[in-house]
C-alpha cells in the first residue's frame, strides 16, 4: 500500500477482504482463504506481544471459551477441537489465559523469549486448594 | 399580464382555486403562475393567493404586484385587512357577502368609486358543497365578470381539474360554479 | 406497477415536479424525514409508492441526520437513491452529506431553500445552499418548477455514472419555487426513465462475492489521498459529463441548460449575477431595460459546485461592472457570489468593477424595483470605472439604507 501511486485505490471510502470473488467463504479454513493486503489477516501483530500464551493440550477439555473470547480470532479450533494459536495475530492480551476454567490451567502467560519446551516440562500441577 | 390577488383565510381553499383556475387556464395555451403568502399558515388566518397569467412565459416572480382583479373569499376580511392594497385605478374586485354592492360599500367605504361586484360564495357552498368553502364558486364569479374563459368549457376542464374527489363533490363544485356565474353582480 | 398518463403541459409547483421526477427515474429508496417547504416532495413521493406507481422502500426515520444516513446506507448497499430536505433539516445533515461525498454514493438530494434561524422562519433564501457548499456534492440550482423537474433527470444521469460517483443537490427556492405552480412540459415515464437509464451498481455491499467494507478510515497516510481524488473528479469529470447530459437533454426535450446561464450579455455592459427565482425576474427587468436601449445582462448560476471558474472568466471578459446578488447572510464578510466571482476574475482580462448586494433574506420579496435600482447602481460604476457605492449593500430592509466596506 506505501507504494502505490496518489489515485492508486477504489474510488469511495472503501476496502476489499478478498482478492477476486469470494464463493463459499464460510466453509473456507482462513488459511485457505484469498485475503488482500487491505484485510487485517495478512498484517502480522506479533510485535506487540511482550507476553505470549502458551497452550498446554495435556488439561485442555475443549470448553472453547478461550475462542469465544480471543478478541483477536488468534485461538485456532478444528472441528471444535483446540488445536493452537495463530501466533501472527495474538497480541498478548491474556484474555484467553483468565477466562480458561481448567485446573490448572490449559493457557499461561510467559515472557515472549522463553523456549516453550521447557515451560511445557515446568508446567503448574493441580491447585488442590482451589475447588 | 394579467394579474389576481385572492384574500381568504387558510383553509378556505384559496391556494386550491387558485391553483386550479392556473391548470383550466394552462390548458388553453396560456402560460400561468399560482402561489400564496402563506404567513404563519394556521387554519383561520388571514392569507392571500396570486395568479398570473400571460401569452408569454412568465419570468416575474415578485411577490409585489398591482392586481387586475381581487378576490375576497371570506366576508370579514374586507374590513379587517386592507383589501385595496397596491390597487390600480381600473382594479376589479369581487367580495364574497351577504350584503348587497351597495351596502357593502356603504359598510366599507374604501370601496367607493371603485368596480365592485359581490355574489355570496360561503352561502352557495354550504348549500350545495355542503361546506363552507367558497373557492370553487368564487370561480364562477370571476368567469361572469372577467370573461377570461366561457364557462361550459371551464366547467368541463375544472371536473378534470378536481377528478380525484367523488363524483356527488364534483357535480356539487359545478352546480357552485354555476350559480355563482349567474349571482354575481 | 402502474404508469401515469401526464399532460404535455402540467401545472405543478416545483415540489410536485421534482417528486414527479423522483417518481420517473424509479427511486429504490428514499429515507426522508419531512420538513416545511421541501415536505410535498416525499409526501407525494409516499402517495406514488403506496397507490402503486414505484416499485421501491420509504424509510421514515427519527431525524434528517437519520434521513441522509439511511440514503448512504442505501446507497452503498446498491441502490438509486433520493430524498429532500430544507433549512434546519438541511444543517442536520450537513455531517453525513460529507459521508456520502466522501463514500462516493450518487445521493441526489432535493433542498428546498429556506432561512436558517435563529428567528425561525420557513420562507425562502439561500443559507442552507451555502451551507452545503464545501461538502463535495455537485450541486444544481433551480429557478422554475421546470428546471426543478429536469436539473433532477441531469442530476441521477451525471451523479450515478461510473467517472463521477459524486452524490447531487438540485436546488430550487423555498414557496418561491416549491409552492409556486407553474406550466411544467412533462416527460412521459418512459422517456424519462430511458433518459437516466437502469442504475448500475458500482462496489454495492449487496454483491455478496465481492464483500466490500464502506466507510472506512484512513488518516495521514491515505486521508489527503482520497480528497485530492474526490477534488480531481470534481474539477475535471463533472464538467464534460454535465455538458454531455445537458445536451442529450436539449436534443430529448429542445430545452437548454448551461452551467452559466447568461440572458441579454451579448452587449451588455453591466450584469447581475444570482440565483433562484432571482434570475427570472431580474431577466425580465433586463428585457425592459434593453427595449430602452440600456446594455443590462443577467447572468444565472447553474452548477454552484463545482463552481464554473472558466465559463465565469469567458462570461464576463467585456462586462464593465457586475453586481453579485448573494441571499444569504455572510456575516462577517462579503457574499459568497462575490467571492466566487473575484476568485474567478482576479487573474483574467476582466477589470470590471464588482459590488455584493445581500437580498430576500427569510423570503424578503425581491421586487423589480430593486432590481432596477441595482442596474443604477452598476451603470454608475461602470461609466465611473470604479466603486460608486459601497461594496456590499443591504437591499429591502426597513430603515436607513444599510452598507459595508
Amino acid at each position: 500500500m506505501q507504494d502505490n501511486g496518489w489515485n492508486d485505490f477504489e474510488i469511495g471510502s472503501l476496502l476489499r477482504s478478498f482478492n477476486g470473488k469470494a464463493e463459499n467463504i464460510a466453509t473456507t479454513l482462513q488459511e485457505d482463504r484469498n485475503y488482500s493486503n487491505s484485510n487485517s489477516f495478512t498484517a502480522s501483530v506479533a510485535d506487540w506481544r511482550i507476553e505470549k500464551p502458551v497452550f498446554n493440550k495435556d488439561f485442555c477439555i475443549d470448553c472453547q471459551f478461550c475462542w469465544v473470547y480471543c478478541p483477536d480470532i488468534s485461538i485456532i479450533s478444528r472441528d471444535k477441537k483446540m488445536i493452537g494459536i495463530d501466533m501472527d495475530h495474538c497480541k498478548g492480551c491474556g484474555i484467553c489465559v483468565e477466562v480458561c476454567p481448567t485446573n490448572p490451567k490449559s493457557l499461561l502467560m510467559y515472557g515472549e523469549h522463553e523456549d516453550e519446551e521447557s515451560i511445557l516440562a515446568a508446567w503448574p500441577s493441580k491447585d488442590k486448594e482451589k475447588k | 399580464m394579467l394579474e389576481i390577488r385572492w384574500h381568504s383565510r387558510a383553509g378556505q381553499g384559496a391556494v386550491t382555486g387558485a391553483k386550479g383556475l392556473a391548470d383550466v387556464i394552462s390548458g388553453t395555451g396560456k402560460h400561468v403562475q399560482a402561489f400564496a403568502f402563506y404567513g404563519s399558515a394556521k387554519r383561520g388566518a388571514a392569507m392571500t393567493a396570486y395568479n398570473r397569467v400571460s401569452d408569454s412565459e412568465i419570468l416575474n416572480h415578485e411577490k409585489f404586484m398591482h392586481p387586475d382583479y381581487i378576490l375576497v373569499i371570506d366576508p370579514a376580511l374586507t374590513y379587517t385587512t386592507d383589501i385595496t392594497l397596491n390597487e390600480k385605478d381600473d382594479t376589479v374586485y369581487i367580495v364574497t357577502t351577504h350584503m348587497s354592492t351597495q351596502e357593502l360599500i356603504e359598510s366599507q367605504p374604501k370601496l367607493k368609486g371603485k368596480k365592485v361586484f359581490t355574489v355570496n360564495c360561503i352561502k352557495i357552498a354550504q348549500e350545495t358543497i355542503g361546506r363552507p368553502i367558497p373557492n370553487t364558486p368564487m370561480l364562477g364569479a370571476l368567469l361572469k365578470v372577467s370573461n377570461i374563459l366561457e364557462i361550459d368549457s371551464f366547467k368541463e376542464s375544472m371536473k378534470k381539474v378536481l377528478g380525484k374527489l367523488p363524483q356527488k363533490i364534483i357535480d356539487a363544485n359545478m352546480i357552485a360554479i354555476q350559480r355563482a356565474f349567474d349571482e354575481v353582480k | 406497477m402502474r404508469k401515469m398518463e401526464l399532460k404535455d403541459i402540467e401545472v405543478w409547483d416545483g415540489n410536485m415536479a421534482a417528486s414527479h421526477a423522483m417518481r420517473q427515474v424509479q427511486i429504490d429508496v428514499v429515507a426522508a424525514y419531512p420538513i416545511t417547504p421541501s415536505t410535498p416532495i416525499v409526501e407525494n413521493y409516499a402517495t406514488f409508492l403506496a397507490n402503486d406507481y414505484v416499485e421501491g422502500e420509504f424509510v421514515m426515520v427519527e431525524s434528517e441526520h437519520a434521513a441522509m444516513s439511511g440514503c448512504v446506507g442505501a446507497s452503498a448497499a446498491g441502490g438509486r437513491v433520493a430524498t429532500a430536505t430544507s433549512s434546519q433539516g438541511f444543517a442536520l445533515m450537513v455531517e453525513t452529506l460529507y459521508q456520502a461525498s466522501g463514500m462516493r454514493l450518487p445521493i441526489i438530494l432535493n433542498v428546498v431553500n429556506r432561512a436558517l434561524a435563529a428567528p425561525l422562519n420557513v420562507n425562502g433564501d439561500h443559507s442552507d445552499m451555502y451551507l452545503g457548499r464545501d461538502s463535495g456534492w455537485i450541486q444544481l440550482d433551480a429557478y422554475n418548477p421546470q428546471d426543478a423537474y429536469d436539473l433532477n433527470f441531469i442530476a441521477f444521469k451525471v451523479s450515478e455514472d461510473h467517472d463521477v460517483r459524486l452524490p447531487c443537490m438540485v436546488h430550487q427556492d423555498g414557496f418561491m419555487t416549491s409552492h409556486t405552480a407553474m406550466g411544467v412540459k412533462t416527460l412521459q415515464d418512459d422517456i424519462a426513465y430511458n433518459f437516466v437509464g437502469d442504475f448500475k451498481p458500482m462496489n454495492d455491499m449487496l454483491d455478496l462475492d465481492n464483500p466490500v467494507t464502506h466507510g472506512v478510515q484512513t488518516e495521514e497516510d491515505w486521508h489527503f489521498e482520497h480528497k485530492a481524488r474526490q477534488q480531481n473528479d470534481l474539477m475535471t469529470k463533472v464538467y464534460p459529463k454535465l455538458q454531455a447530459a445537458f445536451n442529450e437533454f436539449e436534443e430529448l426535450t429542445g430545452r437548454k441548460y448551461s452551467m452559466v446561464e447568461t440572458y441579454n450579455m451579448e452587449e451588455a455592459e453591466v450584469a447581475v449575477v444570482c440565483m433562484g427565482t432571482s434570475v427570472k425576474t431580474a431577466i425580465e427587468v433586463s428585457n425592459e431595460l434593453n427595449a430602452k436601449g440600456i446594455k443590462a445582462g443577467v447572468v444565472g448560476i447553474r452548477v454552484i459546485r463545482p463552481w464554473p471558474f472558466e465559463k465565469i472568466a469567458e462570461v464576463f471578459k467585456d462586462i464593465k461592472a457586475i453586481g453579485a446578488l448573494d441571499r444569504s447572510a455572510p456575516h462577517g464578510t462579503v457574499g459568497m457570489l462575490f467571492n466566487e466571482l473575484a476568485g474567478s476574475l482576479i487573474n483574467s482580462d476582466s477589470n470590471a468593477v464588482l459590488n455584493n448586494y445581500i437580498y430576500g433574506l427569510g423570503g424578503r420579496d425581491l421586487t423589480k424595483k430593486h432590481i432596477y435600482s441595482i442596474y443604477e447602481d452598476l451603470l454608475a460604476n461602470a461609466k465611473a470605472g470604479k466603486l460608486t457605492t459601497a461594496t456590499q449593500q443591504y437591499i429591502g430592509t426597513r430603515g436607513p439604507k444599510l452598507e459595508f466596506l
